[in-house]
């Protein structure tokens, strides 16, 4: 049962058993619904606690489903992805292309029209780029590039499903294939002639860069700097929602060359559906004696990256634990002084022949109406964050790990699970005051 | 004993801190002389929170729990900002390769960096015998056969000596601590086969101080070393590292070599991660970074100089957006809810005592004077409840846990500094004032005409 | 007159107990009261006269003794038997009224109908009847704050007899109302015992609504000292 469906048959429960109780109970919810009404102040005061902790909460769980979402279409089952044993990361791997080339000939390797296996030869560096002070936020000095060196743009992209957005992969010819020569304008200086390799740019990236030269952001034909090198955008890959979108990719012989990491760092490899895959990397992993390797299903290995939003989803449901306790004893203040100044009403309900329970019930309600409604409030408000994005990292845990852009996203799973989580707030509220109604002497309570 | 007294060296460096503490104190003598002669007010409010146990109670708890989730917000903001702020003193410089990461350069470097490449007549020369330190990172596995998680180290490898000298959050230690630290130093100069490893990373691998072991390096293929645990870092945030003397790894890197003369060991000339240097002040600083970066020798990798504070705020980087949510939007939205709380208790208090309120007012008491009593009690409640709250925090967190742990970057643990002692009272009192402002302006209105008010 | 004995109390004891000491708020009491009676209980404060009519209610149950009220036993019955019993057969009228601040004079005296097995439409014939009789059929939308006091009576007394209870209990229901009020309300009281036959116990300070009660009871420290009639009647013994 997915945690959609269980969402929504919990909350439909708790709705359907809470207009069953109001029915059998009796006390009319009029009564409930004008007592929160006439004591307007204080139930929008005890609803907005609730709407302030429901709405931080959907925030923080839109930043946490953000990054589920980018690793769930960053990786396809029916990839397999290559790392040299030991490296917990691409960063780390080191994969030896005589060795390891052998694997293409495997049998579970897909292969394009004319037979040539569908790998991606890849090698994977981090590089650092100093930010010009004009494009500063705050004292951000410089940031971390993705960069990806790869041998066979047009096949890679068919690997990773990856298609141009604008412009054309880099070409890769050895005999100066990659390269341009350009004209470059700095400011305060004469126009030059450089040579600048040809890159291909993720959207987020080229967004990223885009405000070093007073643009929001790099389109194709543009020239910027990195490594100390001049670059010239070839292309702009349609790759939103996926890791590859913060990824600059570029000749492997340059990238290598230029930041002095000659061996390929990853292979990927398609092949033509998931139980393949499996198979396939199972036997890579066993059989292949050439070099040692680990062979992961892409979507596997992605799953893994999610190592640090496990972490922070524990913490962000140790806070909203925390501060749920909060929200229910404010609750708990609202309804046991509702009740204390209602407990002649109480009296007389008993005297006229109301049960017990059907008192506590009625009190019940009343919490579970506030908290609804407050946490509704706070749904609306939390829904506000979907679509803004934000930086993050997704790492294994145990080095190394990829800058990504994620999108703030609040479904519909996040706000059922905000209305679960104020309703279930409001019930262990409103239970004590509730029994605390349901004790009240009518005898007493009138004298 | 010894951290209070840091901190108030701390305290009276910077003047404006010192500013805000007079105000307090003198506002602390203002309330204490005001109390005295106004002892009936605080009599009284007293009483009026005591009359209600529960609500009192029920709004002290919630605020409690509020300040000590904001209190962890601010703690990890607060270390962050402290780690990435630039010093004016006697700061720490880091030396990398200029363009990746991980950061990889030649062992060869070391010698020149270590002197912040002094070239010329003039130029800086740092003592690299106390102000220098290098590291070379080294992973491991002790069982080759089934590498998990909870059998790898991760190893800094340097000068036994510089870690005590070099090493950040030595201050944090004792006397004591520091000095049995040094001995094992010395023992691993003697005997460079010799390690230490943190607490809970003995734990997770399952060994103890005296145990040999073996090391099967995964990023150092094929150089594996056997090696001593002497001893372990007091608690803190050094529970998962281990050190290990960088002779024992050169040396081990130089066999290699010449066993194999013709295929050298890819870790040849990127053993070299980073080097640190400690430098007197910014001008200092800046002619070193000179120096080093017009040297010819650092061409093939380049490197690049910067403050530790710089280095580490780039590193950080990727948690921009994280960190400012924390700041701006989830403590905020948490002080917002402990108000509110407030508020709804003082509401609540306020309407049920509307016909004494009115009583008092016929006999001669001014709107001011039920201001004053109303917004005391909600300033009584929060501001205990937020003092309460505070020490708790910092005395359960930092010494029965060990501090916050929070999966950022490379920062095992924040341990909650001093200050939050304030922050508590400080967050009580100002929630207190803002949630019971409209209530507390509401008593102070109530008509002297509705003692006479039926039951409505 | 009928010689229906609407209650019977047969030796009626009630203490309660503070810490070791027992205190006998009502002791060995026997009485009777026939359908259509008008009876008004006096006594100083203390002298038990709420406690009885809180008993005979059902709103509190005896320590020894029997209290039968029209065919039911009601001092043997559990809680919430005696709530459901209430409904039905018992109807209050408060000295402060009591009643819901929120909820409008309709739907203060429509309350007790939602216990009991009727469509809205019923509940709504019930309601307008009663309102009818009371005369507040033009103020249903009001709420209590927006009524007199008298008005406000008029409400309780019209929830009080919606269910057509045989018995009607009254706590000083002219206690908070000017002589004017004071009197509609008697008077009112009269209609429900002369035209609907209710039987009346009202338990009061004020020598003048007493006035206008057939047969008044003065009870003494827990016991029944003197009982007796303003009206001749042809009736049977009523104990002494």
């Amino acid at each position: 049962m997915s945690l959609f469906s269980m969402l929504a048959t919990s909350l439909i429960s708790i709705v359907g058993i809470t207009i069953l109780l109001a029915l059998v109970g009796k006390v009319p919810i009029n009564y409930s619904i004008r007592n929160l009404i006439v004591r307007w102040p204080i139930s929008l005061m005890t609803a907005l606690a609730f709407t302030m902790v429901i709405g931080v909460l959907i925030v923080m769980l839109a930043f946490v489903n953000g990054m589920y979402k980018l690793t769930e279409s960053s990786g396809h089952p029916e990839n397999i992805i290559v790392l040299s044993d030991g490296a917990t990361d691409e960063i780390f791997s080191n994969l030896g292309y005589t060795d390891v080339s052998e694997i293409e000939f495997n049998p579970g390797v897909s292969r394009d029209e004319l037979g040539k296996p569908l790998t991606s030869w890849e090698t994977y560096v981090i590089v650092n780029q100093p930010i010009p002070e004009h494009a500063r936020k705050g004292d951000r000095r410089r940031r971390f590039i993705q960069v990806r060196g790869i041998l066979d743009p047009a096949r890679s992209g068919i690997v990773h499903h990856l298609v141009l957005k604008s412009g054309d992969w880099f070409s890769t010819g050895d005999a100066g294939g990659g390269v341009r020569e350009v004209t470059v304008s700095e400011p305060g200086k004469e126009p030059k002639k450089v040579n600048a390799t040809e890159a291909v740019l993720g959207q987020g990236i080229a967004k990223e860069i885009g405000p070093d030269y007073m643009k929001p952001s790099l389109e194709v034909g543009d020239v910027f700097n990195m490594g100390d090198k001049y670059w010239v955008v070839a292309g702009i890959m349609d790759s939103g929602g996926s890791t590859f979108d913060s990824e600059i990719w570029a000749k492997w012989k340059t990238v290598a060359e230029r930041f002095g990491k000659v061996t390929y760092t990853t292979l990927v490899i398609k092949t033509d559906s998931k139980e393949v895959a499996y198979a396939t990397a199972t036997d890579i992993v066993k059989n292949f004696k050439k070099a040692a390797l680990q062979a992961f299903v892409e979507t596997d290995y992605y799953d893994k990256l999610n190592n640090t939003n496990k972490q922070f989803l524990v913490a962000i449901l140790f806070v909203a634990a925390v501060v749920a306790i909060g929200g229910v004893f404010g609750i708990m203040n609202t309804m046991f002084a509702a009740i204390s100044q209602r407990s002649k009403d109480i009296g007389v309900l008993r005297i006229v022949g109301f049960a017990p329970w059907q008192i506590l019930v009625s009190f019940f309600l009343e919490a579970i109406l506030l908290s609804f409604f407050g946490g509704v409030l706070g749904c609306i408000v939390g829904s506000f964050a979907d679509g803004f994005t934000a930086s993050s990292i997704m790492s294994s845990g145990a080095g190394g790990g990829k800058n990504i852009l994620l999108r703030l996203t609040v479904d519909m799973k996040l706000i059922f699970s905000g209305i679960l989580f104020a309703v279930a707030m409001g019930m262990v509220g409103g239970f004590l005051p509730a029994i605390s109604a349901m004790r009240i002497k009518p005898l007493e309570s009138l004298r | 004993m010894n951290n209070i007294e840091k901190y108030l060296l701390e305290l009276l460096d910077s003047p404006l801190q010192l500013g805000a503490l007079i105000l307090g104190m003198i506002a602390f003598l203002a309330i204490i002389v005001f109390a005295n002669s106004y002892l009936f007010y605080f009599r009284l409010m007293f009483l009026n929170l005591r009359r209600n146990i529960i609500r009192t109670s029920l709004t002290a708890i919630a605020s409690i729990v509020l300040v000590f989730v904001v209190t962890l917000v601010w703690t990890v903001l607060w270390f962050l900002n402290l780690v990435t702020s630039e010093k004016a003193k006697d700061f720490k410089a880091i030396i990398t390769e200029k363009w990746q990461i991980p950061s990889q350069m030649p062992y060869a470097y070391e010698a020149s960096l270590s002197e912040g490449a002094p070239g010329q007549e003039g130029d800086y020369k740092i003592d690299k015998s106390v102000d220098a330190m290098t590291w070379q990172f080294y992973g491991a596995t002790i069982d080759p056969e089934k590498k998990t998680r909870d059998n790898i180290i991760f190893f800094f490898s340097m000068e036994p000596m510089k870690m005590t000298k070099m090493m950040d959050g030595m201050e944090e230690y004792s006397a004591s601590q520091l000095d049995q630290l040094n001995k094992l130093c010395e023992e691993m100069v003697k005997d460079k086969r010799k390690i230490i490893v943190g607490t809970e990373r003995l734990q997770a691998i399952n060994k103890k101080v005296g145990e040999r072991i073996k090391l099967t390096s995964f990023n150092y293929k094929g150089i594996d070393l056997e090696v001593e645990i002497i001893g372990s870092f007091p608690e803190g945030r050094y529970n998962q590292s281990a050190i290990l003397n960088r002779d024992y790894l050169n040396d081990s890197l130089d066999d290699y070599n010449r066993k194999n003369p013709n295929s050298k060991h890819p870790m040849s000339n990127r053993n070299l991660n980073l080097v640190w240097i400690r430098v007197p002040d910014k001008d200092v600083f800046q002619k070193v970074e000179r120096q080093i970066t017009d040297s010819p020798s650092f061409t093939s990798p380049a490197v690049k100089v910067e403050t530790a504070s710089s280095g580490i705020s780039t590193f950080l980087d990727a948690y921009r957006d994280l960190l400012w949510g924390l700041r701006w939007i989830l403590a905020p939205f948490i002080l917002a809810t402990m108000a509110l709380i407030i508020a709804v208790a003082i509401s609540i208090s306020v309407r049920e005592r509307r016909k004494e309120i009115a009583v008092m007012k016929v006999i001669g008491f001014t709107p001011i004077q039920i201001l004053f009593l109303v917004l005391g009690e909600a300033v009584m409640v929060g501001g205990f409840s937020g003092l309460v709250s505070s020490i708790a925090t910092t005395m359960v967190i930092n010494n029965v846990f060990g501090g916050i742990k929070f999966p950022i970057a490379f920062f095992p643990i924040f341990m909650i500094p001093i200050d939050a002692i304030w922050w508590g009272p400080a967050i009580g009192i100002s929630t207190a004032l803002g949630g019971s402002l409209l209530p507390s302006l509401s008593a102070c209105r109530v008509k002297v005409s509705e003692v006479f008010a039926r039951t409505s | 007159m009928s010689e229906n004995i609407v209650v019977r109390v047969e030796n009626l004891t009630k203490s309660f107990s503070r810490g070791s000491e027992k205190i006998d708020v009502l002791e060995e009491l026997t009485l009777e009261v026939e359908s259509g009676e008008f009876l008004a209980l006096m006594g100083p404060s203390g002298s038990g006269k709420t406690t009885l009519l809180n008993i005979i209610a059902g709103l509190d149950t005896p320590t020894s003794g029997t209290v039968t009220v029209g065919k039911n036993l009601i001092s043997k019955m559990s809680e919430s038997m005696l709530a459901s019993w209430r409904t039905r057969h018992v109807g209050f009228v408060f000295q402060f009224y009591h009643l819901l601040p929120v909820l409008t004079a309709y739907e203060n005296v429509e309350l007790p109908l939602l216990l009991l097995p009727m469509t809205r439409a019923q509940r709504k014939v019930q309601v307008m009847n009663v309102l009818d009789l009371v005369g507040l059929s033009g103020r249903i939308n009001h709420i209590p704050g927006q009524l007199s006091g008298g008005q406000q009576q008029r409400v309780g007394i019209a929830r009080a007899i919606v269910t057509d209870p045989e018995l009607i209990v009254a706590d000083e229901p002219t206690g908070d109302l000017d002589s004017k009020s004071a009197d509609e309300i008697l008077d009112l009281m009269g209609v429900l015992q002369k035209t609907l036959g209710k039987t009346i116990i009202m338990v009061t300070h004020d020598p003048r609504s007493a006035a206008r009660a057939q047969r008044v009871l003065q009870l003494e420290k827990g016991k029944l000292v003197k009982d007796s009639r303003n009206f001749s009647y042809v009736t049977g013994n009523a104990g002494n």
